[in-house]
This record gives C-alpha cells, sequence and structure tokens, in this order.
C-alpha cells in the first residue's frame, strides 16, 4: 500500500478584481451585449442633451444687448438672449416692489434669519420657545416691513411683540450659551434676588418682559416706512411669502384638524372630516377662482378683502386639509400599545398626544410632510391664474416687454433653476433631518 | 299666482339694489384712486416695463379717466387680471373700469351685466404665414394647421371661418402666446391666428419679420372698448365722454402742447366747449368744467395715443386703417361734444 503522500492540487487561476473603477464599470455599464448597448444609447443622449443645453445657454448665449433684436441680429434663436433677463431680474425676485424700498424686503428675510439661527446654536436649550417665537412673532415683524405705512395702535404693539420676541430670542440664546440660565434666572441672579420666593422672582420676571416691551414700543413708534400696497408684490418675494404663510399655517392646522377628525367627540369629528374633505375633493384652481371673484359677491358691498389675503387664506385652507391627512396616516401608524402605555402612566389625553404620540408620528411623517411642503411651494405658481404677479407671472411678463417681446424660454430657464434650488433644499434638509432624528434606531 | 309675484318682486329687487346702491365716481373719489382692469401684460395697449410702469393705449384711457376726476393721470390703481376672470372682477366691484382690448359683443353687452362704453379700437382676426409657404390668401389654408389662442373669441371665429368656407383644420392651442409664436416659427403650425395689431407685434420680433406675411383677409370685427359695471349711468357717461373727447380733441387739432393755449383763447365755439371754457358739460357730469384740459395735457389727443404707443410701440400705421379719422378714410367717429 502505496503511503499517502499529500499532493497539493493545481493552482487556481489568480482572482479577477473584484474592487476598483475598471470593474465597477465593467460590471454595471459594460456587463453584456443589450447592457452595453443601454449605456451607449445614454451617454448619447446625456452628452447631446448637455451639449445642446450648454451651447444655447453658455456658449452660443449673447451676454449684451439693447433688446431682443439686437440679440436675434447676432445669434438668431440658437443662443439664450441673458440682457432680457439681466434687465428683468429684480423684478422676478422682488416683483414691481419699488426699487429703492426693496431692502426692506432683504431686512425682513435678514431678520428671519437672524431670528433662526439660535436654533442651531449647540449649547441653546429652549429651542421649541424660540421656533415657536419665529411662527407666531415673527410675521408681525415682518409685515410691517413688507407691507408699511400706517400703523394703528393695535398693529403696532402687534410689531412690538415681534421686536419684543427678537431681543427675547437673542437674550435666551445668549445667555444660555455663556452662562447656561435662561434669561430670566440670569437677571434674578444679576440682580442678586436668587433667594427670594417664588412670587417675588415671578414678578421680576413679569417686570422685566413688559420692561422690554415698553422698549420695543417706544422703538416701534417712531419708524415710519412708505406704505407698499401688496399689488406691487410680486416675484419669487410674494412666491415665498405665500407659500411660507402656507407651509407655517398648514402644520398646526393639519395636526389639529387630524387630531379632531380621529376625535371621540362626533361634533369635532364631522367638522373636522367635512372641512378635510371638502378641501381635498376641490382643486386648489378652483378654490383659488371662488375665493377671489365669488367671495366678494357674497361680502355686503363696500368691504374690501385684499387679493393677496383671498389668496393666502385658500392655499392655507387646502393645504392644512392635505397636512392632516398626513398626519393623520402617521397618528394611525402608533401602535395602541403607546397609547396604553402612555394612559397607564397616569397621561391625560394632550399629555399623551403632545408628549408620546405626536413626536413619533411627526418623526415617521417628515418625508410625506416635507414632500407636501415643496408641492405647496410650486402649486403656489396657480396663484398667477387669477393675477398675481409671482415668479411664473413675472417670468411671463419679460417676453412681453415691448423691449424684449417674445424672450420666454430664458426666464423660464432662469425660474427652473430658482425652484429647482429652493425645492432642492428642502429635500436635502427634510433628509438631514430624518438622519439625525433617527440616530437611535439606525438599521442597515 | 302669488309665488310668481313674489318671485319676480324678489329679482326686480336683486337687479334694483345694485343700481340704487352704487355711485361708482363718489366711490373712487373718496378712495383717491382709480381701479383700472388691464390684463396680463401686452405690447402696444397695456403693457409693464421692468420699471414696474404700464404703458399702452388701454392704459393712457385709464390715465384720461384719472386725469377727468383727479386732474392727476397717476390715481390709477392697475389691475392686471387674466381673461377668465375679467368681468368678474368688475361685477364684483373690484374694478371700477376695464380698459383691456375687450371686444364689444352682444351676449357680454346684454347678458353679464357689462356696458360697453365706446369702442376705441378697431380690430380683426387675421392669419401670419411664412412668405415661403407661397399662401396668399386665407382661403388657400384648407386643411392647415392653425396655432391660436385658447379660450378667446379668436378660437371661435377661426372655427366658424372655416365652417363657412366649407375648410378643415387642425387646431394647436395654448393659453400663451409666446408658447404658440414659438411653435409657429419652429414650424408647429402653418399659420398663426390673433388679432391683426396682435399679430403685426409679434412679427415685428420675430427674427426675420421680412419672411412672415399677414394675409389681407380680415375674418371676424372686434371693435375693442372700456367696460363698465351696468347700472351706473353716470359713470358710464364719465368713460365714454372721456374717450369721445379724446377723439373730437383730434377732430379739432386739440394737442397736449397747444391745449394750453386753446383753452385761454378758444379759437372756435366747438373748441370752447370742450375744454370747458363754453357750457356746463362738465359740472353736470360731477367734473370739473375743464376735465378735458387735464385729460388731454396728460395724456393727448387720440391721434397722439395711437401714435404713441401704436404707431411708433408696435409698428401698425394708422393711415388706412379703419382707425382713421373719419374725415381721413377710417371710420372712427365721436359724437359732437355738445
Amino acid at each position: 500500500m502505496a503511503p499517502k503522500v499529500f499532493v497539493p492540487s493545481p493552482d487556481r487561476p489568480p482572482p479577477v478584481d473584484t474592487s476598483g473603477p475598471l470593474v465597477w464599470i465593467r460590471r454595471n455599464l459594460f456587463r453584456d451585449v443589450p447592457n452595453t448597448l443601454m449605456t451607449l444609447l445614454g451617454a448619447y443622449i446625456a452628452v447631446t442633451f448637455v451639449t445642446a443645453v450648454v451651447d444655447w445657454a453658455l456658449i452660443d448665449a449673447v451676454w449684451q444687448a439693447e433688446s431682443r433684436r439686437e440679440c436675434l441680429d447676432l445669434v438668431g434663436r440658437s443662443g439664450a438672449c441673458w440682457p432680457g433677463v439681466f434687465v428683468w431680474f429684480e423684478n422676478l425676485i422682488y416683483g414691481l416692489y419699488p426699487k429703492d424700498q426693496v431692502w426692506r424686503i432683504n431686512t425682513g428675510f435678514l431678520l428671519l434669519v437672524v431670528w433662526m439661527v439660535p436654533l442651531w446654536m449647540p449649547r441653546v436649550v429652549s429651542k421649541v420657545a424660540i421656533g415657536l417665537s419665529a411662527v407666531m412673532l415673527y410675521p408681525f415683524l415682518a409685515s410691517y416691513f413688507f407691507l408699511g405705512g400706517e400703523k394703528g395702535l393695535v398693529w403696532t404693539a402687534l410689531i412690538a411683540a415681534g421686536l419684543w420676541g427678537l431681543i427675547w430670542v437673542w437674550a435666551t440664546a445668549l445667555t444660555e450659551t455663556l452662562t447656561g440660565k435662561s434669561v430670566g434666572t440670569w437677571l434674578i441672579g444679576r440682580l442678586g434676588r436668587s433667594g427670594a420666593d417664588e412670587a417675588t422672582q415671578m414678578r421680576i420676571r413679569r417686570g422685566a418682559a413688559l420692561a422690554l416691551f415698553v422698549v420695543s414700543v417706544l422703538l416701534v413708534a417712531p419708524a415710519e416706512f412708505v406704505e407698499v400696497r401688496t399689488q406691487f408684490w410680486g416675484g419669487l418675494f410674494l412666491t415665498l411669502v405665500i407659500s411660507g404663510i402656507g407651509i407655517t399655517f398648514s402644520l398646526p392646522a393639519g395636526i389639529l384638524l387630524a387630531l379632531g377628525r380621529r376625535s371621540k367627540m362626533p361634533v369635532v369629528a364631522t367638522l373636522c372630516t367635512v372641512f378635510i374633505e371638502l378641501f381635498r375633493s376641490v382643486p386648489l384652481i378652483t378654490i383659488l377662482f371662488m375665493f377671489n371673484t365669488m367671495l366678494p359677491l357674497f361680502l355686503p358691498a363696500g368691504t374690501e378683502v385684499n387679493q393677496l389675503v383671498r389668496a393666502i387664506v385658500a392655499v392655507c385652507l387646502f393645504a392644512a386639509a392635505y397636512m392632516a391627512e398626513i398626519i393623520r396616516g402617521g397618528l394611525q401608524a402608533i401602535p395602541s400599545g403607546q397609547y396604553e402605555a402612555a394612559t397607564s402612566l397616569g397621561l391625560g389625553y394632550w399629555q399623551t398626544t403632545t408628549q408620546v404620540v405626536l413626536p413619533q408620528a411627526l418623526k415617521i411623517m417628515i418625508p410625506a410632510i416635507v414632500g407636501n411642503f415643496i408641492g405647496l411651494f410650486k402649486d403656489t405658481t396657480l396663484v398667477s391664474i387669477i393675477g398675481l404677479f409671482d415668479l411664473m407671472n413675472m417670468a411671463r411678463a419679460v417676453g412681453e416687454d415691448s423691449n424684449w417681446l417674445g424672450l420666454f424660454i430664458e426666464p423660464f430657464f432662469v425660474v427652473t433653476l430658482i425652484y429647482f434650488v429652493f425645492c432642492f433644499a428642502m429635500s436635502c434638509y427634510s433628509m438631514n433631518l430624518e438622519r439625525k432624528l433617527s440616530a437611535g434606531r439606525e438599521r442597515s | 299666482m302669488k309665488k310668481t309675484i313674489l318671485t319676480g318682486a324678489l329679482l326686480g329687487a336683486a337687479a334694483a339694489l345694485p343700481a340704487a346702491a352704487q355711485d361708482t365716481l363718489a366711490t373712487v373719489k373718496e378712495r383717491g384712486m382709480l381701479n383700472c382692469q388691464v390684463g396680463l401684460p401686452t405690447p402696444g395697449f397695456y403693457a409693464l416695463a421692468d420699471d414696474g410702469t404700464w404703458s399702452g393705449m388701454d392704459v393712457d384711457m385709464c390715465r384720461a379717466v384719472s386725469a377727468a376726476i383727479f386732474g392727476d393721470p397717476d390715481m390709477v390703481e392697475y389691475q392686471s387680471v387674466t381673461s377668465a376672470v375679467r368681468f368678474t372682477a368688475l361685477a364684483n366691484a373690484e374694478s371700477d373700469m376695464l380698459s383691456r382690448t375687450t371686444t364689444w359683443t352682444a351676449v357680454r353687452d346684454t347678458q353679464l351685466g357689462l356696458d360697453f362704453t365706446l369702442v376705441n379700437f378697431y380690430d380683426g382676426q387675421g392669419f401670419l404665414v411664412p412668405v415661403d409657404s407661397g399662401i396668399t390668401s386665407a382661403l388657400d389654408l384648407d386643411g392647415a394647421t392653425v396655432c391660436v389662442l385658447t379660450g378667446t373669441t379668436t378660437e371661435l371665429n377661426l372655427a366658424d371661418y372655416f365652417r363657412a368656407n366649407e375648410m378643415e383644420f387642425t387646431p394647436v392651442t395654448n393659453e400663451n402666446v409666446n408658447v404658440l409664436v414659438e411653435t409657429y416659427l419652429g414650424g408647429g403650425c402653418d399659420a398663426y391666428t390673433n388679432d391683426k395689431s396682435g399679430l403685426a407685434a409679434r412679427r415685428s420680433a420675430f427674427p426675420d419679420p421680412e419672411a412672415h406675411v399677414i394675409l389681407p383677409e380680415t375674418v371676424s370685427k372686434e371693435p375693442l372698448g372700456p367696460v363698465v359695471r351696468q347700472g351706473d349711468d353716470a359713470w358710464a357717461n364719465i368713460v365714454r365722454w372721456v374717450g369721445f373727447g379724446l377723439i373730437n380733441a383730434e377732430e379739432l387739432g386739440v394737442t397736449s402742447e397747444n391745449v394750453a393755449e386753446m383753452a385761454a383763447n378758444p379759437p372756435s365755439p366747438n373748441v370752447a366747449r370742450l375744454l370747458g371754457a363754453e357750457g356746463n358739460i362738465g359740472e353736470e357730469m360731477g367734473l370739473e368744467p375743464d376735465f378735458m384740459v387735464d385729460v388731454i395735457s396728460a395724456v393727448g389727443n387720440y391721434g397722439e395715443m395711437y401714435e404713441r404707443h401704436i404707431e411708433t410701440g408696435i409698428g401698425i400705421p394708422r393711415a388706412g386703417s379703419l382707425n382713421a379719422m373719419w374725415t381721413e378714410g377710417g371710420i372712427l367717429y365721436a359724437p359732437p361734444f355738445r
């Protein structure tokens, strides 16, 4: 019996590359004949399209001209005629707002940014209050910047409340970042009254708030801006105002409607259901027409409701109805165990809702909610049909200017880019938010 | 029977209500602003410049009425409204008047609660075709693809014309003129139809205007003019006679340049009456006696308006057209100002 000798089996061929760009290309783009054909076809289409756009928009384009006639004489229709868009660019952004007052719009939006900055400051604790104040108080401040004009007693107080909010937000942000205390506690500490009883402390807080409000009133009262009627609002500014108000209104209103629809109280539930179903089963354009043209017929003669206000109300109600159904979807995804657990802990309805159910429901619904926001932002273009000069209508006006008659691809191209930037930014922010909120339950 | 009477009474009351309730002149004076409705920007008639100012033939009509009421042509708030809601915006009193290339038709005048005040522009629908298509008459268009604005009388006229002449056509519709023009230039349709003033304006902005021709046929009557709400005759009279005043001013040779001088020394009784030196026409209308002086110094006479906005503005000559003065072969004819 021959001894068993270990004979190694012959070498296997060296392994094929399993990584690296070349392998990736071979695997994904040129795996077999149909795959290769598709790749080549796709590449051909992409290259043709991109070069056509680049040729038109950059290479053959005219950058300096006095009128479209000059552009046409230079390149005909093969290249873009940008000077018309440059001349109208300010109108695309601000509408027909007087040019010397445009700084007010810029300041108004800058104030919003300033207001929101503390939300991203790591050591600030009162973020919910800051966010709420931005929703509730900022609009008053902004409204005076945008609209201006004669301000009555009530409006002065409201604007002052806005200013008060802004000052409070930054005072809170600073004291919380620097000392870790809320602004009231910090103030009491500075006054050396930390030992005082609760009632005294409360009095100090209230007194300080009131003093700050008086200061705000004194600051606001002498400010005088020329009135810019809403008829002159337009462009991206108007689009942002309408969709901004629509978005900020629709979320809380949607939450309330969704809770109402699931309520056990029959009257509330019926009312909410009727409202939601009514507004959801009618196209936005119909609602806009209804509010714009029919509403004044029902109102007593002589009542003039601003056209922009009517459009905004229509958009808000429509958006709220859609938002309500999205939120309801989120509420239904919460297992009943959560409700039972909350009840067994002794939490009441509002505690259960705000502390247990809504935080979970809203988190699940982020993609749908942001999707709805993006849809709303784009839906606002419909207001151009009732004659408001939003971004779309302004773009159309460029081609009706006698100097630039017929120029419409270029302005719409620019408007497309503007819409893309805004929608993509919203989309990115929502993805970021989702990642941040679900860090605790990452699955792969 | 009783029910019928009751219904009739209710309807009568409803119809009488607005008439009794409205005094547009007082409302406008109290507001200090004339709400004048124009359309989406359109060159020549209501054009929007990049600095936000409106100008054009129809805009001048608004300015003229404002000058007649306030002595200042700029007390106007322009409301730019789509054609779809133009009459509703007038009916619900959002606009005081409508000055926006609106065709006077029987249905609109009798059924919509509107009053057409006068015709201040005679337009008509025509066809634009490429020269090298060899088409020289609209009757050659059998089987053609025609680009047409949707939702306008233009679309209906087109169908009527082809049916009357037993011809076939395929419409290409859009609600944006620029899209239609681009389609036409790209060869998407054989002809583009619109009011001839519009055709001429668009053609002037083509890369090569000479390569396109407007066919001689006019297939519709489009008398355009300012419109007011029915039931306020005093207000309708103001708009109507400001318009007629502008035409009379041209006939009498009163221009924005010589109006001050003519008001001081009227060369004829007619001029004296027009400019308020004689008679009490203005006062009876609730205006200043010399309101036409303010109007003419602000916008000029009809001829000046036409020259400024239509002839040099969008390049449509007046001589030989319907809009020429009746003394010069046109049909522009205003009742005497007396």
